[in-house]
């Protein structure tokens, strides 16, 4: 897998605002992909996994970040948000994701699709 | 007067302020922080890994952090994902409180390749300077979605202190 170039020149999310790129952890082995993306702060609820054609979007949005009991002096807070698209190679299976949110870790995995899977051919001895 | 306050207080002039509530910045140059493998840390070496950034010896991350100021307490914010609550050294001294941590590496499944390894991992220090005396025994921290929280009740309670600038 690879990631798009305008990822590098920082990213913006859908509606157009600036947005932080989260660092990442990728590791292959013969199954599958697991990626590893710091998102401090982004609450299950705020976070946005998509697959589109062979592009995955990693999107979140920091929660609050106002301790309670403390007013905000005005009604509009810029939220932090992080966003990274990546380019997955035609061999994994999108449809196979599972993530989890842990301490503002997100840990993703894509395993490969059937037909990739590196597979034992049985010889049979007459 | 201490720099850092300087800095701090002219950084308020510019913020909303509302009774009772003042919002501090934390010093932007004191967010990268740097991330130090101890002996034991199991992190790949360098040929193990496509990434050609990568270094075992050391990592930089952004530790994002804030300082919140109302009239009662001052709230730290310290954004540190994927530690366990036990890896936390938080000391709060008269000026400044200081967190250090280690994060470790724990990756199962050691068969396969690294590609991309970018977050930093290992035993970290941050420094961050208080504004106003606290109570460090009333204290209190949290750690919840990767963030660190921590709550200091001041030891004077008070307004936030505002700063006025005469110009010749």
């Amino acid at each position: 897998m690879n990631e798009k170039t305008a990822v590098t020149k920082g990213s913006h999310t859908a509606a157009g605002e600036a947005a932080l790129i989260p660092p990442v952890d990728v590791i292959e082995d013969s199954t599958g992909i697991t990626l590893y993306a710091d998102l401090p702060g982004v609450p299950k609820d705020k976070l946005n996994l998509q697959v589109e054609a062979d592009s995955l979007t990693i999107e979140g949005e920091v929660g609050l970040t106002i301790p309670e009991g403390m007013e905000a002096s005005h009604a509009e807070v810029s939220l932090p948000r992080f966003r990274r698209v990546f380019t997955l190679s035609k061999e994994l299976d999108p449809a196979k994701v599972s993530a989890e949110l842990k301490q503002g870790v997100l840990t993703l995995r894509i395993p490969k699709a059937e037909h990739a899977q590196p597979r034992r051919i049985e010889i049979k001895v007459d | 007067m201490k720099l850092d306050e300087l800095k701090q207080s002219f950084n308020s002039l510019w913020d909303s302020v509302a009774d009772g509530w003042q919002r501090l910045r934390a010093s932007a140059a004191g967010a990268l922080t740097r991330f130090k493998p101890g002996e034991d840390a199991r992190l790949p070496a360098k040929n193990e890994v496509d990434d050609d950034a990568y270094l075992p010896s050391h990592g930089w991350s952004m530790l994002g952090g804030d300082v919140f100021e109302d009239d009662r307490r001052l709230v730290v914010r310290l954004e540190v994902p994927g530690m366990e609550k036990e890896d936390f050294a938080i000391e709060v001294r008269d000026d400044a409180l200081i967190v250090r941590g280690e994060k470790h590496f724990e990756r199962e499944g050691t068969e396969g390749r690294w590609r991309v390894l970018q977050c930093a991992y290992g035993s970290f220090r941050r420094v961050v300077p208080l504004p106003v005396p606290v109570l460090a025994d009333k204290a209190g921290a949290s750690y919840r979605n990767g963030v660190l929280k921590i709550e200091l009740p001041k030891a004077t309670p008070g307004e936030p202190a505002r700063l006025t600038i005469k110009v010749d």
